[in-house]
Parts: C-alpha cells; structure tokens; sequence
C-alpha cells in the first residue's frame, strides 16, 4: 500500500503518511452503519456504560473501576528489520575501556585504569532510521556568478535529488550526542533479519511513534538538501544556501545498532561510558578528573601572576 | 431533536442535531450516535484524548483570571467553579503548497571614499568605507509540504478562539472511536468543509509566507510577493478536547468564556477592561511628568 499524495510506502496500522500526513484509510470493518444508531459502551468486567476517563486515559467503568484501552488506534510501535552484528566481544569492551580510561591525559587520576572497576556491561541494541528518498528540493543561495557591484549575487532554482541513507537516531537510552559518534562505525552491509545471540543483550523498540519521527526525517532530509544543494549554485563562491524539501517516495529501513553500555565505578562513584559495538577504537564517556593534578598546575600559574601583579603595583 | 432509543434500558432518549453525545434520562447511560456521513457533515477521522485533567483545568483557569492587572477587580475575584469538557469538531488541513514568489533581494557592498575636512585649522584629505545595499531581482519557486492547520467547525466556537490555545500535539492523534468520546459532551460539526477550506488555505499560506522570508538569500530582502497554489488538499474531521469554563463577574454582564487545551492545558479569554483602571493609570504617568518636568526645570 503506498500514499495517493507521495507514493511513499504505508505500513499496516498507519493512521497518517510518515511524510506528508495525509490521512491513510481505516482497516475494513465488519459493516459500516448507514442509519443513526445510539450505542453505549459495556464494560467487560461488570456490564456497565463506561465513560472516557482523563485520569487514566482510557474508557473506564465507574462502577468497578477497570480500564479499557485503546490499543489499536495508537500509532504501530515498529522494531528493527536489521540488525547489526556485535564484532566486539564483552572482554574486548572491557579492554577497550580500560584502554581509553589510559588514553585521556595527564589531568585524570593515575590509577584511572588501573583502579576502575566495570560495575555493569549491558550490551545494547540501539535502533533508528535510514532513508531513501527522491525530493524536489527548492533552494535559493548567493553566489558569486552573475554579481555586479557587490561581490554576490542571488540565485533560486528547483532540482530533483536522490537523498539516502542518512542515519537518524530513535534511541531513548542514548542521548543525540552519542549516536551521532557511534553512527560512522557501522557496517550496513554485515546487517542480518534477526537478531544473533549475545547474553543480556536489550533491543530497543522503536518507542517514537512513526508520525513524530516525521519531524525528525523531515529535519534530517532538509539538513542534507542544503549541503547537496550548494552544489547546484553557479559559481565558485556560495553563501547564504536554502532548502526546502518535497520528498517523494520515501522507503524507511529500520536497524538495530550494536554498542556496550558500562557502568565502571572509581572510589565509590559511578560513571557511564559507551564502547562502539563494531569498533573498539570508538569509546566515550564520563571520567573522574584529579582534583591534586589540577591544582597543582593552577596554584602556581595563580601565584604567579598574583606575583607579578604585586610586582608592578610596588614598583609604581 | 432526534430520538433514540437507550441501548440500556430502553427508553426514549432525546438528542438535539448538533449533539454526538448524550446521557439516558432514566438510566443515566452515556450514549455515542453514530450518524450517516454526509458532504456538509463528514464522520470524525481522528480525535485527540484529553490529557488535562479537570482539577488542572481549574487551577490553571483560576490563575489565568487573577493575572490581568487592568481587568475589573470583580473579574480577577470571580469564583471559577464550573468546568465542563467537550469534544470540538475541527478540520484538519494538509496539502502541497507551490509557490512562485518573487523579490528584490539586497547584497551589500563596501565603498571606499576620500573627502577633505578640516582639522585644527587644516584642510586634510581623509578616507572612508561605506556600506551600500545593491537591490537585485530574484524570482522562483517553492515546492513543499503544508500540514496540520486547524479549522474550528463550529458556528458556536469561532476559528479565532480555538486559534488562541493551539497547538496541538498531533503525534498523540487516535483514530475516531465512539468510546473516545463516551460521556463527553461532543458537537456535532455545523460548519461544512467548503466553507471552511478557503479559510484553511489562508492559514496555509501565511505559514507560507513566514516560511518564505526566511528562505530569501542575501543580507535583506523587500518587496516579497507571493502566489501559492494548492495540490492534493485534504480536509478531516478531528475531534480536540477542550474545557470551557464561564467566568460570571457580573450580573449585568453576559459571563466571559474561558477555554483550556484539554491536551496541552494553553490557556485563553477575551478579558475585559476596567476602563476606570486604565484611565487612572493615565492620569497618574501624565501627572508624574508633568511633576518630574517642573522639578527639573524649578532647579535651574
């Protein structure tokens, strides 16, 4: 089934266009009422008329109190289609950690790595969008070609692009921040249909519902529209560029990304990193700085200049 | 007036033609009527669920009336006790927007000019930059998505007033199910989608024009004009949830209706004016220039 407005393809469940929020057609029912009907609502436990209650945003029967949700006119929660890989065992997370605890300058604790102890390791499969898309991409920009007096001159024009892949995150466990460093390690093309066995492994689900991940594509398509679209301006030199995109016939593929989530403690605190679950090179986190190191550098620095500024005061 | 009759207990139960809902007199069963969809009157696709609750809704309505300082001292006193929920109907418009636009667009430049003057007592030559804007015509296109305006569909609830607590969070959006509504008071739309569309592309379109200003290049633009035609438009019944709380201030006075999104809790009222209020504080800046000019000038 695909949208009459985008020809972007529908999933079973849709209620609107994951791109332009054109309402999809409801599932068939059993038969449709033509003529006025006045229907109440029975509870399943005790018989009574329910009514939608706030509090619990669900119909609920007064009477003996239980809920009734509304399942099925949610938005369809989706799961991954593939799943990548974890090329980095659960020791090799735990080296890699202990390697970058050792890696992060003099002003960290000596003992750091040698002293950290991983509290947790929670394999992780973390999980958003890739697509592809054909859009009319508007753009307008300054540029060079064709200035007269002023060294620009304004441009405007349409071009069809073909945007793909880009990575959109639907994680809730990881912040932004985190995906976008993770997202450049990832093989693709290493992705299988189900997920292999790894031991405490958690996938998440696709918790952001399909129609808010809308916003998001359409902010993801537009950010890359206005780089490809610089190199539709004449000239050599380009300022000001700006897209708006109509995509058409955007296809969604959903993965599932692989990382360690580590709670490490060091004198009794705990910090939080993450290890690439493709890349054991590719590591970040929260770590303790050394409290003497700093100030053993900034105390003298202070006296210092507290020294100097002494100096010149007196001499005056 | 249509009559049904109560699924329940089977009596007779009234329900005037602008109504979805209604309660059974005798039984006290919520009833939802399930009316044949017409052109002027369509079925609800969608509905938004009510998230505030009505203890909230009170709150935040009792604090919105204490808040306006040149309101009448009766209305900022008034007792808020009254809350009532009901379901809005409401047009949804999403539709592809291409538009043709065009302005004159302005890139600076720098000049760099010599002029003589006169310093102590010499006349010397001196240089300068000066920055001048450069107009140039530009013209395109503009091919996007527009999506989610709202249009009330009620004669009693005009666009204006549904306008002053929106947005709403359409992520939340449900498909229309008689029990999403079940014991709420819920109007039936008494506004058709024509009269209304025209209406809805003009929101559109000066959603457009926002957008468009933002979308010219160079250091400034003027003169922007635009032309947006509309493609594959789609109008659909919601239902959104609103509470509507009267506000009786006065007896003399018809009471001011208060409304709050009863999914975001926004909050809006024409609030009246205490002209009394307002004049006094006139007077009372006047006075305090006139006074602050003859202090100064008593002082030379």
């Amino acid at each position: 089934m695909t949208c009459t407005r985008c020809g972007s393809p529908l999933s079973a469940g849709d209620l609107r266009c994951a791109v332009c929020a054109l309402p999809c057609p409801p599932p068939p029912e059993g038969e449709s009422p033509y003529r006025s009907v006045a229907r109440v609502l029975r509870c399943e436990g005790c018989g009574a008329a329910l009514t939608y209650d706030v509090h619990a945003q669900a119909p609920r029967c007064a009477f003996c109190g239980s809920v009734a949700h509304l399942e099925e006119s949610e938005d369809p929660i989706e799961e991954a289609e593939g799943y990548l890989p974890f090329t980095v065992a659960p020791d090799a997370a735990r080296d890699a950690l202990r390697a970058w605890l050792g890696s992060l300058g003099w002003f960290r604790p000596d003992d750091l790595a040698s002293d950290a102890n991983v509290d947790t390791l929670t394999p992780l499969w973390w999980v958003g969008w890739t697509f592809d898309v054909e859009a009319l991409v508007s753009w307008t920009a300054d540029s060079d070609f064709g200035s007269r007096r002023s060294d620009w001159a304004p441009h405007s024009g349409q071009t069809p692009m073909s945007l793909r892949a880009s990575l959109v995150s639907a994680s809730r466990g990881l912040s932004e921040t985190e995906t976008r460093r993770l997202a450049p390690g990832y093989a693709l093309e290493s992705a299988t249909e189900r997920p292999h066995a790894m031991e405490g492994a958690q996938i998440e689900r696709f918790d952001v519902q399909r129609s808010a991940a809308r916003l998001i594509v359409q902010r993801a398509l537009e950010a890359q529209a206005a780089s490809r679209a610089r190199e539709a301006v004449p000239g050599h030199r380009v300022r000001n560029v700006h897209s708006v995109v109509l995509p058409k016939r955007l296809t969604t593929r959903r993965w599932a990304f692989p990382c360690y989530v580590l709670a490490y403690r060091y004198r009794d605190r705990l910090y939080r990193a993450v290890v690439h679950g493709q890349n054991p090179r590719l590591v970040f986190g929260d770590a303790p700085y050394s409290l003497a190191k700093i100030l053993s550098v900034v105390v003298p620095i202070a006296l210092a200049i507290a020294a100097l500024v002494a100096y010149v005061l007196l001499r005056r | 007036m249509a009559s049904f009759e109560c699924q329940a207990c089977g009596a007779r139960v009234e329900i005037e033609d602008d109504r979805r809902t209604g309660k059974c007199l005798y039984c006290g069963s919520p009833q939802v009527i399930d009316r044949p969809p017409s052109a002027d009157r369509p079925s609800p696709t969608f509905g938004l669920a009510f998230v505030v609750t009505p203890e909230r809704a009170l709150e935040t309505a009792r604090a919105f009336v204490r808040r306006p300082f040149f309101a009448p001292t009766s209305f900022r006193k008034a007792k808020v006790d009254d809350v009532r929920g009901i379901y809005l109907p409401a047009y949804l418009y999403t539709a592809v927007a291409h538009t043709a636009y065009e302005a004159q667009i302005g890139e600076n430049y720098t000049v760099t000019e010599t002029y003589t003057t006169t310093e102590n007592g010499k006349t010397v030559t001196r240089t300068r930059t000066r920055t001048e804007t450069e107009w140039r015509s530009l013209s395109g296109r503009c091919s996007s998505f527009v999506g989610d305006h709202v249009v009330s569909a009620s004669r009693g609830l005009p666009n204006v007033e549904l306008e002053s607590i929106e947005p709403f969070d359409w992520r939340a959006i449900k498909r229309y199910a008689p029990r999403l509504i079940s014991g709420w008071a819920t109007e039936e739309p008494t506004l058709a989608p024509a009269e209304v569309a025209q209406e809805a592309r003009t929101e559109a379109s000066n959603a457009v024009g926002k957008r468009l200003a933002r979308f010219m290049p160079g250091d400034s633009h003027r003169s922007l004009r635009w032309q947006t035609t509309f493609e594959h438009e789609d109008l659909e019944l919601v239902l959104v949830p609103l509470w509507i709380l009267p506000v009786r201030y006065r007896e003399d006075k018809p009471p001011v209706r208060l409304l709050v999104n009863g999914q975001t809790g926004r909050v809006h009222a024409n609030t009246p004016t205490s002209w009394i209020k307002v004049m006094t504080a006139i007077v009372l800046s006047c006075a305090l220039v006139v006074l602050a000019i003859w202090l100064l000038t008593e002082r030379r």
